[in-house]
């Protein structure tokens, strides 16, 4: 078996496999069922002119679209009539040959075209992405790049070659005696581009010999070499004394080929899939922006699988301020979708988790990055039906870890440990003796609260009343008052400190508290 | 009279209903409303990390600055916050410097001049346009208004009304020609911030709310926050309203328009003129 039908079979069996676990369907159950949602203004039409059109990519940007346009623009039509011509091009126009025209110039002008379209968008990466982009968001484009580069040095190379010369004439036009093959050599070195080691006669009537030998044997199949502008200028820029090795095109042509069945095989892994996902779910989500459409579990998997890494989710989101102080990366949805995937797999692991559940936390619906998603992935949905389903196995942020174990399990636990303050001097309000001097216990913050109001019995559904907690504290008792469900139920009305006649900030303590909580959680990893 | 205007993160997917009003409501009265991307305000994230969260807060107001206008919200938990943020950096030079740092890292200036407004407030500014603008007084309607906790309190820094006795919203709803009732439980906190903490507390403060105020007599709980309105919508018995929908009634607009379904029963009582 040839290197062209090995390598093609392996390349086919990687994209149907790989595809196959692409989308074998993960454990959907995981998620809760999405809401029942009316089916207006979901149509067809709509989702083809967002993939044709790529109207969302335009949302998200000129440089971003005028990219993707000039790359797919470029790319898809070298991949049917250039890559398949064997089995599209040939059939569907009588006489082809790749090396006439106009598909000699138009190869040319759609490989610029779409290696333009891969300048702009690394452009845009470089100065936009750049803290976003990880390995994959690169090799993608450069894998592209390098095709349409070898496919250019491979055309320039067999131009230039004298091998390839000598062997299009044994094929050809074996019975030719020296005198043409010198004329046919002269005309195709002055004309075509071809490099010679020896010295070629220049004299018009060889050249002409060499033109009515041209006409009558090659001209059939090739139109002059300059119409392969682009490839012809790098044959042309080749050094004048370097005349190429047998080896040269060979080895070009290994390589761009090789290069396109390794894209062949990349294709189901990772972002290499978004060509095909993204624009199954821009099919699947009908031109609609808002959430839960569709709202099948089917949907919900195509939507995980659609993500182009293109970061526009990250750029926009409205907790990205947040993920600047914490510098969680799951805060941002690029790459809490990777991580929720991932867990969806049952193959994230406990820190990862922990990461994801923050990141889980701290969103707040906003609906921003749903709107603004190129591939129209519902994220909304994934959001908070993931959120459910994450507390739903016990993973409910830190306000749902402190109330796993009693406040007594975590004065235990914690009186041990230095918890330190919240605030820039390391001590907060709840480390300072001022802020409890004026404290003389009058329960007037218990009083006021809302909370306690609506228990029968606060010292079982809270542990200690807002007043004890100030009592603690002004014992240095932190470890003690960090488990109490008061501190966690506080549904911070602030009463107690408006209230409060001495001046005690007794919500911002309590506030403090579950700032303090969350702190340690996260330094602990997970308790 | 221009705003930034800062709708907050819950209102395009949970209350669209709140941002079609509001605009309505500001487009009737000539409040011109200039948008930009703005984040979160950093209120949720406030259980989780101070400096989360008032590094939200500043760098909206960072951003406002920088469009040369003052904020205005119509969420009273975004306003709470904002207010939360500028007086902790008010408070603690450490904590400034950090912020001035990471708004710096951002190319944005750090908020000194710029004023946060609740959509009450401004209403309460031009209260006699708001009179003057209403075409269709909602006379037979006793409201109950809901004053939300974040606005209101610790009133030494939010500065929004008097934390004891606080009037703003009766006024700016009487303007509406609908009768505002004095009820006991107004100033009591709604519930919402123990959502996903502690349900059975977060149920139990809210029904307290809602049958108070149904025993004030009212008609409606009229509410001027998306997290309040978010959580009163939950519960049955009397309906809760958004204010700028309430208001924008009074103005002339089309139930529609103000994201309101059209056969709520208490719009019935619009009608007995």
């Amino acid at each position: 078996m040839d290197f062209f039908s090995a390598g093609l079979g392996l390349a086919c069996l990687s994209f149907v496999l790989g595809l196959a676990w692409r989308v074998h369907g993960r454990p959907g159950s995981r998620l809760p069922a999405a809401p029942e949602q009316d089916r207006r203004k979901s149509g067809l039409a709509a989702g083809l002119a967002d993939i044709i059109l790529l109207r969302r990519t335009l949302r998200s940007g000129k440089v971003r679209w005028a990219g993707h346009m000039l790359l797919i623009l470029g790319f898809l039509p070298l991949l049917v009539l250039h890559a398949m011509d064997g089995i599209v091009t040939r059939p569907l126009f009588s006489g082809y040959e790749p090396t006439l025209e106009p598909w000699q110039s138009a190869r040319n002008i759609l490989g610029l075209a779409a290696l333009a379209g891969l300048a702009l968008l690394a452009w845009h990466r470089g100065r936009r992405l750049l803290p976003l982009s990880r390995f994959q968001d690169w090799a993608l484009p450069g894998l592209l790049a390098s095709i349409l580069l070898t496919g250019f040095l491979l055309e320039a190379a067999k131009m230039a070659s004298p091998a390839d010369f000598e062997r299009m004439v044994a094929d050809y036009f074996p019975e030719a005696d020296s005198e043409e093959f010198l004329a046919l050599q002269a005309l195709w070195a002055r004309e075509n581009g071809v490099r010679f080691e020896r010295f070629l006669p220049t004299a018009p009537e060889i050249l002409e010999h060499g033109r009515e030998l041209h006409e009558d044997r090659c001209a059939g199949c090739h139109a002059p070499t300059a119409t392969a502008f682009a490839s012809r200028a790098l044959a042309d820029a080749l050094p004048a004394r370097i005349v190429l090795p047998r080896t040269v095109p060979p080895i070009f042509w290994h390589l761009h080929v090789g290069l396109s069945f390794l894209a062949l095989a990349l294709l189901p892994w990772g972002k290499f899939l978004h060509p095909l996902a993204s624009s199954a779910n821009l099919v699947a989500r009908g031109g609609r922006r808002d959430s839960g459409f569709p709202a099948t579990a089917l949907g919900r998997n195509l939507a995980l699988e659609a993500c182009t890494r293109c970061g526009q989710c990250s750029l926009h989101c409205s907790v990205a301020p947040s993920r600047r102080v914490l510098g969680n990366a799951d805060i941002l949805p690029m790459d809490k979708l990777a991580d929720l995937r991932s867990w969806l797999d049952r193959s994230l692991d406990d820190a990862r988790l922990t990461d994801l559940v923050e990141g889980s936390h701290v969103c707040t619906e906003c609906l921003r990055c749903t709107q603004v998603c190129p591939a129209g992935i519902d994220l909304q949905d994934l959001w908070m039906s993931s959120k459910a389903a994450l507390s739903e196995e016990g993973r409910a942020g830190v306000d749902g870890e402190f109330r796993k174990r009693t406040a007594g399990e975590w004065a235990l636990d914690l009186g041990s440990r230095r918890l330190g303050g919240v605030g820039s001097s390391g001590t907060g309000l709840a480390d300072r003796a001022e802020s409890f001097w004026g404290c003389v216990q009058c329960t007037t913050c218990t009083g006021v609260c809302p909370v306690v109001a609506v228990s029968t019995d606060p010292q079982r559904d809270l542990d200690l009343t807002p007043q004890q907690i100030m009592n603690y504290l002004r014992m240095g008792l932190k470890a003690q008052t960090l488990g109490a469900r008061m501190v966690w139920s506080c549904t911070t009305c602030y009463k107690c400190q408006e209230h409060c006649p001495q001046g005690v900030p007794v919500a911002d303590i309590l506030y403090e508290l579950r700032q303090l909580g969350a702190r340690t959680l996260r330094h602990k990893g997970k308790p | 009279m221009r705003y930034a205007y800062f709708p907050g993160c819950k209102i395009a997917h949970h209350l669209p209903a709140h941002g079609m009003s509001v605009e309505a409501v500001c487009d009737r009265l000539g409040i011109g409303l200039e948008r930009t991307e703005f984040a979160c305000c950093g209120y949720p994230v406030r259980h989780e990390s101070q400096d989360a969260s008032v590094y939200s807060a500043l760098r909206g107001l960072a951003q406002a600055q920088s469009m040369g206008l003052d904020l205005m919200t119509p969420c009273k938990c975004c306003f709470g916050n904002f207010q939360h943020a500028s007086h902790q950096v008010s408070q603690d030079e450490n904590l400034k410097l950090r912020m001035k740092n990471l708004l710096d890292e951002e190319r944005l200036p750090f908020p000194e001049t710029v004023r946060v407004r609740h959509l009450l407030q401004v209403l309460d500014d031009s209260l006699d346009t708001v009179s003057k603008a209403v075409t269709r007084p909602l006379r037979n309607l006793r409201l109950a208004c809901h004053y939300g906790c974040h606005a209101l309190r610790p009133a030494a820094v939010t500065h929004f009304d008097d934390p004891l006795a606080p009037t703003v919203f009766e006024r700016v709803a009487a303007a509406t020609g609908a009768v505002p009732l004095p009820w006991e439980l107004r100033l009591e906190c709604c519930g919402y911030p123990l959502r996903g903490r502690d349900e059975s507390i977060s149920d139990l403060l809210m029904a307290k709310k809602l049958s108070g105020a149904a025993a004030s007599g009212a008609d409606v709980l009229a509410t001027a926050c998306t997290y309040c309105q978010l959580q009163f919508g939950r519960g049955g018995g009397i309906p809760s309203v958004l204010f700028p929908q309430l208001l924008g009634l009074a103005l002339g607009l089309s139930p529609e328009a103000l994201g309101l379904a059209p056969d709520a029963p208490w719009l019935g009582r619009l009608e007995k003129e």
